[in-house]
């Protein structure tokens, strides 16, 4: 930590090492689907998870729904379209990247990284293969698809045309298949228009009162139709310039919107969970279904016969739409809204639960989990795994049931934004490294004799780019055999044992990024030691890492300063009071032997109190009986447990953060001292 | 300093009960001026202005009739300096805070030099220590164990009463548009100022709607992740007396110190808060300004601070030792600069507001009393 061999990064933000805990397969969405793709000549439904996963459906009914993943994403992916008559996906995410796929093979094909923030919406223009992104940094840029499926490795370059005149975050995006316009929608309210042959702005739509979520655009750009947090659906005449039909149906925010070819019928959806198809001729609305979540994407049939909904839950539905005639029949009120035209979907893919709450057990090393269908779930964050399903119990007692009074100091953070774990390893308020535990305690030795430390955040990530690692050592012919089991400051890590303490699941996805920023890079953990990867890797991974796992480094020892001083009640003459500092995971036994050794009367008392104590207690072998026996150790007037190690004394009996702890001890009266 | 005390021993005592009146002098008031010892004119300013903030001075004096002999706290050397004045034989003179100031520079180190300290800094220190030291004061209920009684908030103390007020802080999720709101107790309201511009007007920025973007994400619950979102701040308990402490120093990076801001802000003498939330308990509340700490000077390391307050029917300005009646007219004088070119300005820099339901009960009391 102190050294910075692999450099050159000293300007970059800090970067962080995350990882997912997840199954190899994850077949459902684990959160929201935030955006939905039907492709009607392979009859499969492509959908975007808050999960960071993009998934492939078989839409017919017979047939097991899923085919596979799309995984690249670190973050929500907010958007998708297909183009190339099926060919390619591209996808925006809230890991502020685009992403390129070839859709049927469902591999990622380029990432563009211009955008700064969030990408929310993406537009194409059919008709020229062009595709607009654009999200809360306010800039929209423009795509020619062909372009972007021809980058390779070598030819990694793209030109862009960006649009810029947006003063707020982009939410919602929309172009004409000929690519004659391009419509923003933002929380400034208004829709801005723009030509994109030329870039030039050609209007401003003013009427809405809140954000604009959703807008759609007929074929030769002259209408628009856009869906507001307002609550209101306006119809806007480009030509005119201004809005000629505003729908109020929905009770909250419009989210999603889909109009027929001809634009005369527009299906909506929002925050209320609702569905309405409208008439624009005749401003009749009718509720086609009620949804069990807000209503985030609508994907039609291209026949207008039903339409698949994508809601905050990981559920799609699909429903049908009646016929134009009985919903439009004669109907005597103004607006049929009264009974849904459908009371259940017709065809359901499921979707799974997501983990919404989340308690790290004091050994800091167990999470306690609970999903949106109240499963609870153990996860062990070491062994990158889940441990056990505990079912629909309750969670807060679990919590209880499962307290044990250990203190191990923070090491990691956790994220939940995809539904699953997100384990963050970093250097920051949490320091990767501050967790030392025994190795026996933590189940990771057989061995007796020694008592074992070992640093929680340095045998994870030696685990998790264990193949990248051991690859660089073979390159180099280096075995790193130095295997001394000893001192505090030898290597008692040594790399043959260690490197089969244990591994973490191959599949666990492993990423690199800034600290609150952007992605750098995403790999699996059994993909390190490939050719790419590895020079990838040796780019991005930060020094800190490559300081503990390639140089193995050992991280440094947190220390606590204590005071040691005899109990009032005995008869023991030293009143010396003995500022001593021990490493934190010493356990009382450790400071009961150097009391006996030092302290009581032995002939070397004189010199206990200087230097680092905590050096020492690593070497004392104590002849005969146990320490134990003969001297007690408290804090506050409390008995301390000779397994009990320095910080949890000093976290759950001392508990003042702010005075040095103080320990008293005594001599036990009949304890056989020799 | 030595024009002021040459001053002070020549004509102007008397020059004040002249200007005044004898007729027109307000019974059981004093006019005191206080002392500087050196750069301490940030707490005679705010000392005036809060003796002069009649619920607070009357407590004070309260707690003085109650507690004879305590020990010596920042409390009670307060107490002892509002009762000393109010119990002096002569109507107007100086006094020398001389113990309030020893305690202070040996409470907080911050205020134990010679040098130039931020008044609302010390405003702050003051009633934030005031409160501490009447809880730890009241009789100890059984402290629990563990100090694990923490979460029962005590009782409101007449700190709480006279200065605190609730804002609550509604910040709606622009992904999942849920309102999430939080309350947040204040004894004063910082609010950033505008050039030619009022009081009024910086209160509506103030609660003004704010968009959490960029790095300055907001962690929505609901969505389990960072999304923009929009807050605003809005009053929801109105204080009894409402310190407004006006952003005058800021911090310019390019300089890497504090400027001075001496835009003009105007401060009206009677003020009602539009910044309210629709749940707020007494939205329509009027306040009468009673008093204003003004800042004399370039820049936050130089300068002077003075005090205007109103007692009784009209204006006294306090200048250390010096006391002086002034027009009401003359309020305007410490608005501030239209112009951003001159340097030095003398500017309001902690308004007072009381309450007006307040300031009757006092008026009512006052008639009985006349009786």
């Amino acid at each position: 930590m102190t050294s910075h061999k692999s450099g050159g990064q000293s300007n970059r933000k800090k970067v962080q090492v995350s990882f997912v805990i997840r199954d190899e397969v994850e077949k459902q969405h684990r959160a929201g689907v935030n955006s939905l793709q039907y492709d009607p000549h392979m009859q499969r439904l492509y959908s975007a998870g808050r999960d960071s996963i993009i998934r492939t459906w078989n839409t017919k009914p017979s047939r097991e729904p899923y085919i596979q993943s799309m995984e690249h994403h670190t973050d929500w992916v907010n958007d998708i379209v297909l183009c190339c008559g099926g060919k390619n996906l591209i996808s925006a995410s809230s890991d502020t990247t685009v992403k390129v796929w070839n859709a049927h093979k469902g591999f990622c094909m380029s990432t563009l990284r211009t955008h700064k923030d969030y990408v929310r919406a993406l537009a194409y223009a059919k008709d020229i293969e062009q595709v607009a992104s654009a999200g809360l940094d306010r800039a929209i840029f423009l795509w020619d698809v062909n372009t972007l499926t021809a980058l390779t490795a070598s030819n990694n370059t793209v030109t862009t045309s960006s649009i810029s005149g947006s003063k707020n975050s982009i939410y919602s995006l929309a172009m004409n298949p000929g690519g004659t316009v391009i419509i923003s929608g933002s929380t400034e309210k208004v829709l801005r228009v723009w030509d994109p042959r030329s870039c030039n702005k050609q209007m401003k739509l003013i009427g809405h009162t809140d954000n604009v979520k959703a807008l759609v655009v007929n074929r030769d750009g002259s209408q628009c139709l856009s869906g507001s947090s307002d609550g209101n659906i306006k119809l806007w005449s480009l030509g005119q310039q201004q809005c000629v039909q505003t729908i109020r149906i929905h009770s909250e925010g419009v989210w999603a919107l889909l109009a027929s070819d001809n634009f005369n019928q527009v299906i909506s959806g929002g925050r209320d969970k609702k569905i309405y198809i409208t008439d624009l001729r005749t401003k009749r609305s009718t509720l086609l279904c009620d949804e069990e979540a807000p209503i985030l994407k609508m994907a039609a049939h291209p026949d207008f016969t039903g339409l698949w909904v994508a809601t905050s839950n990981s559920s799609i539905n699909y429903w049908p739409i009646p016929k134009k005639e009985t919903i439009m029949g004669d109907g005597v009120e103004e607006n049929n809204v009264g009974q849904a035209a459908s009371s259940r979907p017709e065809q359901t893919i499921k979707g799974g639960p997501a983990i919404r709450k989340y308690h790290i057990l004091n050994d800091k090393r167990h999470i306690l989990t609970q999903d949106t269908e109240s499963n609870v779930a153990i996860f062990d964050v070491l062994k990158a795994s889940k441990v056990e399903d505990l079912g629909k119990i309750n969670f807060e007692d679990e919590i209880k049931a499962r307290f044990k009074m250990v203190f191990v100091p923070s090491w990691f953070n956790v994220d939940l934004k995809t539904g699953m774990l997100t384990i963050h390893l970093g250097q920051d308020e949490t320091d990767c490294f501050s967790a030392w535990v025994s190795a026996k305690d933590a189940g990771l030795t057989h061995s007796e004799v020694v008592d074992q430390k070992v640093n929680y955040g340095s045998i994870l990530l030696r685990a998790l780019l264990e193949h990248w690692w051991t690859s660089i050592a073979e390159e180099e012919g280096d075995c790193h055999n130095d295997g001394t089991i000893g001192g505090p400051h030898a290597k008692f890590e040594p790399s043959s044992p260690n490197r089969d303490y244990f591994k973490v699941p191959p599949h666990t996805p492993l990423i690199f990024s800034e600290v609150g920023g952007r992605t750098l890079y995403r790999l699996l953990v059994s993909d390190a030691s490939g050719e790419n990867e590895m020079s990838l890797l040796q780019e991005t991974v930060p020094p800190w890492v490559a300081d503990i796992v390639v140089e193995k480094t050992l991280p440094k020892f947190n220390k606590i300063p204590f005071y040691l001083v005899p109990y009032s009640n005995t008869a023991v003459k030293s009143i010396k009071r003995e500022r001593l500092s021990a490493n934190d995971f010493i356990q009382m036994h450790k400071v009961a032997e150097h009391v006996y050794e030092k302290m009581l009367g032995s002939e070397t008392g004189s010199v206990a109190g200087a230097g680092s104590p905590a050096d020492r207690y690593e070497d004392i072998e104590l002849a005969g009986g146990e320490v134990e026996e003969k001297v007690e150790l408290l804090c506050n007037d409390q008995p301390l447990d000779s397994n009990m190690d320095l910080r949890t004394v000093k976290a759950f009996i001392w508990k003042n953060n702010s005075a040095d702890l103080v320990l008293h001890y005594r001599p036990i009266k009949g304890g056989s001292r020799p | 300093m030595e024009k002021y005390i040459k001053k002070t021993m020549g004509a102007n005592v008397s020059q004040l009960e002249r200007d005044i009146g004898s007729d027109q002098f307000p019974p059981n008031e004093h006019y005191f001026g206080l002392v500087n010892f050196g750069n301490t004119c940030y707490s005679n300013s705010v000392l005036q202005a809060l003796y002069f903030c009649k619920p607070f001075r009357e407590k004070v004096l309260e707690y003085k009739a109650r507690n004879k002999r305590t020990k010596e706290t920042l409390l009670s050397c307060l107490a002892d300096l509002f009762h000393s004045i109010a119990t002096q034989k002569k109507k107007v003179g100086s006094i020398a805070p001389k113990k309030f100031i020893a305690r202070l520079r040996k409470e907080k180190e911050d205020f134990d030099n010679y040098m130039q300290q931020d008044a609302h800094e010390f405003l702050n220190f003051l009633i934030n220590r005031i409160n501490e030291i009447i809880l730890s004061e009241r009789p100890q209920k059984s402290r629990g164990n563990d100090g694990e009684s923490n979460a029962i908030p005590p009782e409101p103390t007449w700190v709480h009463e006279i200065f605190q007020g609730i804002l609550t802080s509604e910040t709606r999720c622009l992904n999942c548009e849920t309102m999430s709101s939080k309350d947040e107790d204040f004894f004063d309201l910082q609010v950033d100022i505008d050039q030619n511009t009022s009081i009024t007007h910086c209160l509506r920025c103030f609660s003004s709607m704010e968009t959490l973007c960029g790095d300055n994400k907001f962690k929505c619950d609901n969505c389990s992740s960072y999304q923009e979102a929009q807050k605003c701040m809005r009053v929801k308990k109105l204080p009894m007396i409402l310190a407004l402490h006006l952003k005058r120093f800021k911090y310019m990076e390019q300089y890497n110190r504090h400027i001075k801001v001496s835009h003009r802000v105007v401060f009206p003498l009677e003020l009602r808060l539009f910044n309210t939330s629709d749940d707020a308990v007494n939205p329509d509340r009027m306040y009468n300004l009673v008093a204003v700490v003004v800042h004399c000077g370039s820049g936050p390391n130089r300068g002077h601070y003075i005090s205007i307050v109103k007692s009784h029917d009209f204006w006294l300005l306090f200048d250390d030792d010096m006391v002086d009646k002034i027009d009401q007219s003359a309020i305007e004088d410490f608005y501030g600069l239209t112009s951003d070119i001159q340097k030095s300005s003398e500017t309001g820099y902690i308004l007072f507001y009381q309450s007006r339901d307040t300031a009757d009960v006092n008026l009512n009391e006052a008639k009985v009393n006349g009786k």
